[in-house]
């Protein structure tokens, strides 16, 4: 493991979130958007883990902060498909880009 | 209050207060229940309780009442002043008291070594106050004893007058005929207001029939004129120019509230507008002037500003030469080794060369030793050297700049010049005519405008000879062309205004040149006489209807003989006829400008003019009278209706008459000098008076039944004359409307003052305001469009880009989640390349 | 290459290539298949990490849990025949390139950082001192000075007790639990 490093987590870590983004950014089904979240989460997941098995500072935090944000993303999704099973109630769609009340 | 009998004159002062207060609470109260008035229950109740629906008329018995006691604690007040012999500090402590109202200064209670042995040495002379305090205190010597007894007495009667002549106020409508109505959104002037409006002798328009309806103000004329009279008296008993000036404006507003008491009609709420302004232009100079004693002599209490500038009257040696002079200072040259914190050295001015000293010297209010200062020759080192020290309190000798010292006394001056309606201030007096006529008789002609002449009589020590000139020069060129003005008026109440200016005019004359006791003394009779004229003008103008115009009278005093004979002898007295009261102060006063004139012969015009308006004053005031109850009705229907007032107000013009016939009266009666009032006020008078002007009250004593042979002649022949021209050819109505000359017309015009402001402050100010409107305003036409060059339009502007501007970012809210998300890692990305680029 | 390096090699290609999936795949379902790829691949890079506990929370938690939550989702809310919703190509391109933004900086930023020296121990504390952790009983971190900051400076570690934050995150959890039962419950249609 030593010879390895923690770059290669870090790029990989790196590659997954801007996928997240890029779903979060094009997806128009809102579950889809959903997904991009979790991908977004799981990439900074794996930069806590990595620096807490390769920072001897932060051994037990990293760990401890991965855990936590597992189990808020479990809440986190949850709410959002509490969410967009109302809007799916009102709107008898899940195409985000018709969510726009809020247009200015 | 057997201890200190001064306290009377504070509750005959609250009283008119108490009244106020309990009228402006119970209207108030009214005021606020008004809604609940259809319903029972404790709401409802009060508004019953405080007056309901009609006026507050007993309110007004309850002020008239107040103001009755009041008159009554003025007369036991100047019985006791009168008849107290005791002098000295015992007196001060008997007939003054003061108290801190905001202290500035430090409250230092423990005596200062000076004091203690001034006390010791000296018990009569009172110790200082620290300064820097503004106080509210009482002072009572005999001159606010004559003056306060005056005041109560003619205001208790003037209330009484009003109670009948304000009848139609207690009604709960009133109909105003003289009320401007809108007509179709434009303004068309009706009624009365055409006479008052411009000054063209065209024949009066009919009263409109579409009268503008209100509710009754009885309660609210008396609330005013109660406050008028508690800021009246306070004026009179201050011991101290800031409670001068509160009282000052006071009066002021009062004045405003009452001359605008039909405020509905335009010529009354202008008139009120114009006398409010002009009198702050006096005001302002007034504020100036207390601000330089403020800040010289650190005290505003009179006394102690008359013993800071002038040198003590006695010391432990008797009189001599400089008592209670004004001393003027040189400095000396500083010598080389002073530094910041050595005292200065000022000596006397050269004795060869008076009035060239540069400074003022300032006097210790309290001395090491009993009066320090003892004339030349016994200065502080034996050769007149005064050292002050940089710092001066009231512990030391202090100089102030004489230039500074003459202001000072401008300042107050311009003050009463405001007030008394002298020239170049008078022409808010006239305007003012426009309120009710109790209200002229009060404040224009008894109290108000006397509060100058008081206030000049009350600070006359601390005028420099040049501000004493200044006054009489005022006050003669005030009572010519006011006299003049009067000839050709044709208002009753504005010919009365005039001869008030005019008169006042005589009182500042005679302040101006030495004559205190005869200016003064005039002040009192004519309170007397004038408050007697406007209330029969009063009458009269309530007999006839509110009628004012004295070319449609005549011959009324076979339908009011009271009035037409109490006003007889009010003509009379004004006009100096011997033996009523107003001949005692007018001979004086025109005794005193003989003699003035005689030693001083470039001032003759201080001589010529008085005597010439005596005799204008007899024919202008007798020709009011032919023209009012003379002769044949001129409009016979006016005459028909007329009638006798009530008794209610026919018994004040008794009361008013006798007073004015005998109010000045002394022993024997035919010696002008020997009035008894004369000889009070003159225990008041300044100790320098007679020393500054010996030589002038010598003079005027030798010419003195020159003086007074030739005013009864000019009189007498001024009375002649508007019987002649009045009395004896009974003008017919239409030869009344015909416009005179040039002449004419420039007295008609009253000497184009109105216009003469108009054209040099009014206009220009009203350019003035338009155009920085111009700058500032948009045209209303316009309002939203960019106007660049206005101040609006640039604020316009600004508005309306920050209006586009967020117009076009409306644009970035999409409401778009994905672009939302996009723009998040944009930001992001931006971000972090920044943060790249940094850290490396 | 060590056997280390090929784990890694081929979990994160796997990983790597369903995340790419997620963002590719046209349709929902097979969307939820690809990211249960990805998922399950980060929960192996955790067992590579040697942090056991905290990859088997993982799989527990989000394949179990989450995945299943979202493909319920996905059965409520179909719309007959699971309608695609397009996006532009010219989104496609902008969301790409601001993607690849992204990540190019991310790697220089990697690049960037001071990385701490590797320990020597490949192990990283196991569920006990995690737990022992939580409620602030022992801390397994080294008690003396430790040098891995990149700015070198020396640290002293203080005993940690996540016992408060966590409680803070179960509270946090049960409200947002309750709210979302709250967002999703059957309520009754107002008639227009």
């Amino acid at each position: 493991m030593s010879e390895l490093g923690m770059q290669p987590f870090l790029i990989l870590s790196a590659f997954i979130f801007a996928c997240g983004v890029v779903c979060i950014a094009t997806k128009r089904n809102a579950i889809g958007v959903l997904m991009g979240v979790e991908l977004v989460l799981n990439a900074a997941n794996i930069n806590v883990v990595a620096f807490a098995r390769f920072n001897p500072a932060f051994r037990l935090d990293g760990q401890v902060f991965a855990l936590m944000v597992i189990v808020l993303a479990a809440a986190e999704a949850a709410v959002a498909l509490a969410i967009i099973l109302n809007f799916y109630n009102n709107h008898a769609t899940v195409d985000v880009d018709s969510a726009d009340s809020l247009k200015g | 209050m057997f201890d200190v009998p001064g306290r009377i004159y504070v509750v005959a002062t609250l009283l008119p207060l108490a009244a106020f207060l309990v009228l402006l609470i119970a209207g108030a109260t009214r005021a606020f229940f008004r809604p609940f008035r259809k319903q029972g229950g404790f709401a409802g109740g009060m508004y019953w309780v405080c007056g309901g629906d009609k006026p507050l008329k007993t309110g007004a018995y309850l002020a008239t009442g107040c103001m009755a006691v009041a008159a009554g604690l003025g007369v036991l007040g100047l019985v006791w002043v009168l008849t107290d012999p005791s002098e000295g500090s015992i007196r001060a402590s008997k007939w003054a008291e003061r108290i801190d109202w905001v202290r500035i200064g430090p409250l230092d209670t423990s005596p200062q070594p000076e004091w203690e042995l001034q006390r010791a040495a000296d018990a009569t002379r009172a110790t200082p106050r620290l300064a820097l305090a503004l106080e509210v205190g009482y002072k009572i010597d005999q001159l606010t004893a004559v003056v306060f007894a005056m005041v109560t007495v003619i205001s208790t009667l003037i209330f009484l007058f009003s109670l009948g002549y304000m009848a139609d106020e207690v009604r709960e409508t009133v109909e105003d005929h003289q009320v401007v109505e809108r007509v179709g959104g434009g303004e068309t002037r009706r009624g009365g207001d055409k006479n008052h409006g411009d000054h063209s002798p065209s024949p009066h328009l009919p009263p409109s029939h579409s009268g503008f309806h209100r509710r009754g103000r009885f309660g609210r004329f008396f609330l005013f004129l109660s406050l008028f009279c508690f800021s009246m008296l306070n004026l009179v008993i201050a011991d101290n120019l800031f409670q001068v000036f509160v009282s000052w404006e006071l009066v002021g507003v009062c004045s405003f509230f009452l001359i605008g008491f039909y405020y509905e009609r335009p010529s009354a709420s202008a008139a009120a507008n114009k006398a409010f302004i002009v009198n702050r232009i006096g005001d302002a100079g007034f504020l100036v002037g207390i601000m330089v004693a403020w800040s010289y002599c650190g005290t505003l209490n009179i006394e102690e500003l008359t013993r800071r500038v002038r040198s003590p009257e006695a010391d432990s040696h008797g009189t001599y030469e400089l008592a209670s002079r004004v001393i003027r200072v040189n400095a000396d040259p500083i010598p080389a080794a002073a530094t910041a914190a050595t005292p200065r050295d000022y000596s006397l001015e050269p004795r060869d060369k008076p009035g060239t000293g540069s400074h003022v010297l300032l006097f210790p209010l309290a001395w090491e030793e009993p009066t320090h200062f003892h004339g030349p020759g016994y200065g502080k080192h034996k050769d007149n050297v005064f050292e002050v020290p940089p710092r001066s309190d009231y512990l030391t000798y202090g100089v102030m700049p004489y230039a500074l010292f003459v202001l000072m006394g401008l300042g107050i001056f311009l003050g009463c010049v405001g007030k008394s309606a002298q020239v170049p201030l008078q022409t808010w007096l006239p305007d003012a005519m426009e309120g009710p006529t109790p209200v002229s008789a009060l404040i224009h002609a008894a109290t108000m405008v006397a509060a100058g002449v008081y206030l000049v009589g009350r600070c006359y020590t601390l005028f420099a000879p040049e501000v004493l000139l200044t006054i009489a020069y005022i006050g003669v060129i005030t009572l010519f062309i006011s006299a003049t003005i009067a000839l050709v008026q044709t208002d009753i109440k504005r010919i009365l205004a005039y001869s008030t200016c005019s008169q006042l005019g005589f009182m500042m004359l005679a302040l101006g040149i030495g004559g205190w006791v005869a200016g003064l003394l005039h002040l009192i009779t004519h309170a007397f006489f004038k408050a007697l004229l406007f209330l029969c003008s009063g009458s009269v103008i309530h007999g006839c209807h509110h009628e004012q115009d004295i070319r449609k009278m005549g011959g009324l005093r076979r339908k009011m003989p009271v009035t037409a004979f109490t006003m007889l002898v009010g003509v009379l007295a004004i006009s100096g006829a011997p033996l009523l009261s107003g001949w005692y102060s007018k001979d004086q006063i025109l005794a005193t400008a003989m003699g003035y004139g005689i030693e001083h012969k470039q001032h003759i015009l201080l001589m010529v003019l008085p005597l010439v308006t005596t005799g204008l004053t007899a024919y202008y005031m007798f020709r009011l009278w032919f023209l009012t109850f003379a002769g044949k009705p001129r409009d016979t229907h006016l005459n028909e209706k007329a009638h006798e007032s009530p008794l209610v107000m026919t018994v004040p013009l008794v009361l008013l008459a006798a007073f004015s016939i005998g109010v000045a009266w002394g022993w024997p009666l035919w010696d002008a000098n020997a009035s008894y009032l004369g000889h009070v006020l003159e225990k008041a008078q300044p100790a320098f008076v007679p020393v500054q002007f010996a030589t002038e009250h010598h003079e005027a004593h030798e010419h003195h039944l020159t003086a007074g042979a030739l005013a009864l002649l000019l009189a007498v022949s001024g009375a002649w004359l508007a019987w002649w021209l009045f009395g004896w050819r009974q003008p017919a109505d239409m030869e009344m409307y015909r416009p005179g000359g040039p002449g004419y017309r420039f007295l008609h015009g009253k000497w184009y003052f109105d216009e003469l402001y108009d054209a040099a402050i009014v206009n220009p100010t009203i350019t003035l305001a338009k155009a920085a409107a111009a700058v500032d305003k948009a045209p209303t036409d316009r309002p939203r469009q960019f106007a660049l060059p206005t101040l609006d339009g640039i604020l316009n502007t600004a508005a309306e880009l920050f209006i586009v501007f967020g117009r076009s970012l409306r644009a970035v809210q999409t409401g778009q989640l994905r672009t939302y998300v996009l723009t998040l890692a944009l930001t992001a990305v931006a971000v972090l390349a920044i943060l790249t680029v940094l850290v490396k | 290459m060590t056997l280390p390096v090929v784990l890694f090699a081929v979990v994160a290609t796997i990983t790597a290539v369903s995340a790419l999936g997620v963002v590719l795949a046209k349709n929902i379902v097979r969307m939820a298949v690809w990211l249960l790829f990805t998922l399950i691949g980060v929960s192996l890079l955790y067992f590579l990490l040697g942090a056991e506990f905290a990859g088997t929370v993982q799989l527990i938690v989000y394949v179990g849990g989450t995945l299943i939550l979202i493909v319920f989702g996905v059965m409520l809310t179909a719309q007959g025949p699971l309608r695609e919703l397009r996006t532009r190509p010219a989104e496609w391109v902008i969301g790409g390139i601001v993607g690849a933004l992204l990540f190019g900086l991310l790697v220089t930023a990697s690049y960037q950082i001071a990385l701490p020296p590797a320990s020597a121990d490949n192990t990283l504390p196991g569920p006990g001192p995690l737990g022992l952790t939580f409620l602030g009983v022992t801390d397994v971190s080294p008690n003396t000075n430790v040098t891995g900051v990149p700015d070198s400076a020396t640290i002293t570690r203080k005993p940690v007790a996540y016992l408060l934050p966590f409680e803070i995150v179960s509270v946090h959890l049960l409200v947002v639990l309750v709210g979302a039962a709250y967002l999703a419950r059957a309520k009754r249609r107002v008639k227009a």
